[in-house]
């Protein structure tokens, strides 16, 4: 008999303190111990986690209005540039935007890890002032607790899987991919592979809108499908499929998140982005759904690319699995090139092992997608019409 | 004993002297080789760690200086700040002497002072900004 589950029924156990959870690490010495059915049969939850740079982020801030009240125009924070284009008092900072005066040391998303880690910010907002909103500047500090709100939205996270990234050219180049080593002289790679949410379900059954997550140490949901998103499986190889295009719009409160899970960093030569800690649970309402979650490391593929090619569609170098990139070394055109991670697999674990605890204490309950993503989708360039 | 590193400088004329070899031998120096790059028709550069009693690395040196090779000691040192950093890796395969590593067990980053030879590629490489040459 094939075991069903439904949400329902899971939540009841959490609630009850019955739930039986484990990682997506966990879980592949138990499948393959105990086979599909029979692990389907124990587990209700597999929980995964990531923990890399995720560019497209950033926080809505609303700051509460002055007296006499200003409909800001421009706003900076602590001198980096924030979207004002909306009302009077809100903004958007990207975590992406530099500041006017550090420049690559600094930007919105050191912004965001010092909003939340407390710090006092400062404010710059100018106007051209109007009668109902007379004042045309103010300066002033802000912090988490003065602000009435600050919600994480981040319009493309979690990217399902990722290229690694080689030079092929005679100089040493510098990307958001890290810095890359001339003559193939290293490789690097990003994400948490077999701990990877959506690399745990990639035909996206039981992640949607509405999902409810582990987000930068706090619970946020799933808002939208990511920019970008492209959900269909890269065939080619036999063997070698890749899942490559998967992502997620994710929201929550950036007040309730910690900077152990939310980190800004700056790639030297490329810019600022934000480091954020994203961990799904996966309800175990079927053995197909658990087939998925127990993924190895050895069954996931992805395509090297040569990144020194300046034009969008870059040259690939053939597919390796993430066992051969996580040993530290890879053969490419018959070279021994040694491999870097982007993505922090400790803290990947780390994060799943949290939202394991948060479930098993009855903290985190299952949400069941309130729609699903679309099956497929079109990548589009952008064409330069004249 | 005492623990230092060096850079030897060779130029075409005293690249092919057998540097080590004598060190060991005649110095009774225990020598670990860091880096080496040679090209006999420009000379070369080999980073080594050596250890021994003050004297026969002051002797040793010495005799390396007297047959024409530059000597510089590598004084300064690389400072991992653990609490900054993520273990995220990406410091790893830009490392010319292995010195930084994830742990097998818990994918944490291991430090492997002993092989730096300061080049600084790591302090570029991390975006944490966790790592930092000191003088
Ligand atoms: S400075 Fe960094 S990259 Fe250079 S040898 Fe030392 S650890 Fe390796
Ligand atoms: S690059 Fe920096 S943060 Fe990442 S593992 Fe190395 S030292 Fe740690």
């Amino acid at each position: 008999m094939t075991i069903q589950r439904t949400y329902e029924e899971i939540n009841t156990k959490i609630r009850s303190g019955k739930a039986v959870i484990v990682t997506a690490e966990e879980i592949i010495p138990i499948v393959k111990e105990k086979g599909i059915e029979k692990a389907t049969e124990e587990i209700d939850v597999v929980t995964t986690g990531t923990f890399g740079p995720m560019c497209s982020s950033g926080t809505i801030i609303n700051f509460g209005h002055s007296d006499p009240p200003i409909r800001m125009q421009k706003v900076w924070l602590n001198d980096v540039e924030a979207y004002a284009g909306l009302a009077a008092v809100d903004v958007y900072l990207g975590a992406t935007q530099l500041s006017e005066s550090q420049g690559m040391e600094y930007g919105g998303a050191h912004v965001i890890e010092d909003l939340i880690s407390g710090k006092k910010i400062k404010l710059k907002a100018i106007s051209q002032g109007t009668d109902c909103y007379p004042r045309r500047e103010i300066e002033s500090y802000i912090t988490k607790e003065s602000i009435n709100q600050a919600v994480l939205f981040n319009p493309r996270n979690g990217y399902q899987n990722y290229n690694v990234a080689v030079n092929t050219s005679d100089r040493k180049i510098y990307t958001y991919m890290g810095i890359l080593l001339p003559n193939i002289g290293n490789a690097n790679y990003c994400t948490s592979s077999q701990l990877s949410p959506l690399l745990n379900d990639p035909e996206f059954i039981t992640i949607g809108i509405g999902t409810r997550i582990f987000l930068g140490g706090a619970q946020g949901y799933i808002a939208w499908e990511g920019t970008q998103f492209y959900p269909q499986m890269l065939k080619g190889e036999e063997g070698k499929a890749i899942y490559k295009g998967g992502t997620l719009a994710v929201v929550g409160d950036l007040k309730k998140m910690s900077t152990d899970y939310i980190r800004a960093a700056t790639f030297k030569g490329y810019g600022v982005t934000l480091v954020v800690g994203i961990g799904i649970p996966i309800p175990i309402l079927n053995s197909k759904i658990m087939k998925n979650a127990a993924v190895k490391d050895e069954d996931i593929w992805t395509e090297i690319i040569d990144y020194s090619f300046p034009h969008l569609i870059k040259p690939s170098l053939g597919r390796v699995n993430y066992k051969q990139l996580r040993e530290g070394n890879i053969t490419i055109r018959g070279k021994n090139v040694p491999t870097s991670p982007l993505s922090s697999y400790a803290k990947a674990r780390e994060i799943a092992q949290r939202l394991k605890e948060e479930i098993l204490r009855g903290k985190f309950l299952l949400q069941e997608p309130i729609q699903k993503f679309p099956k497929e989708n079109k990548f589009k360039s952008l064409l330069e019409i004249h | 004993m005492l623990s230092k590193k060096v850079i030897f400088t060779f130029s075409p004329q005293n690249v092919e002297k057998p540097v080590t070899y004598q060190l060991i031998k005649d110095y009774g120096l225990w020598v670990n080789i860091l880096q080496a790059k040679f090209e006999p028709s420009l000379g070369g550069k080999l980073v080594l760690e050596l250890k021994g009693e003050d004297e026969q690395i002051k002797e040793g040196l010495n005799f390396v200086r007297q047959i024409g090779v530059r000597i510089e000691l590598l004084e300064q040192e690389v400072i991992w700040d653990e609490k900054k950093c993520i273990d995220c890796g990406a410091c790893i395969s830009i490392c010319p002497t292995g010195v930084l590593s994830l742990d097998k067990e818990t994918f944490k980053l291991k430090f492997d002072y002993e092989k730096c030879i300061v080049c600084g590629n790591c302090v570029e490489a991390c975006p944490l900004q966790a790592i930092k040459v000191t003088f």
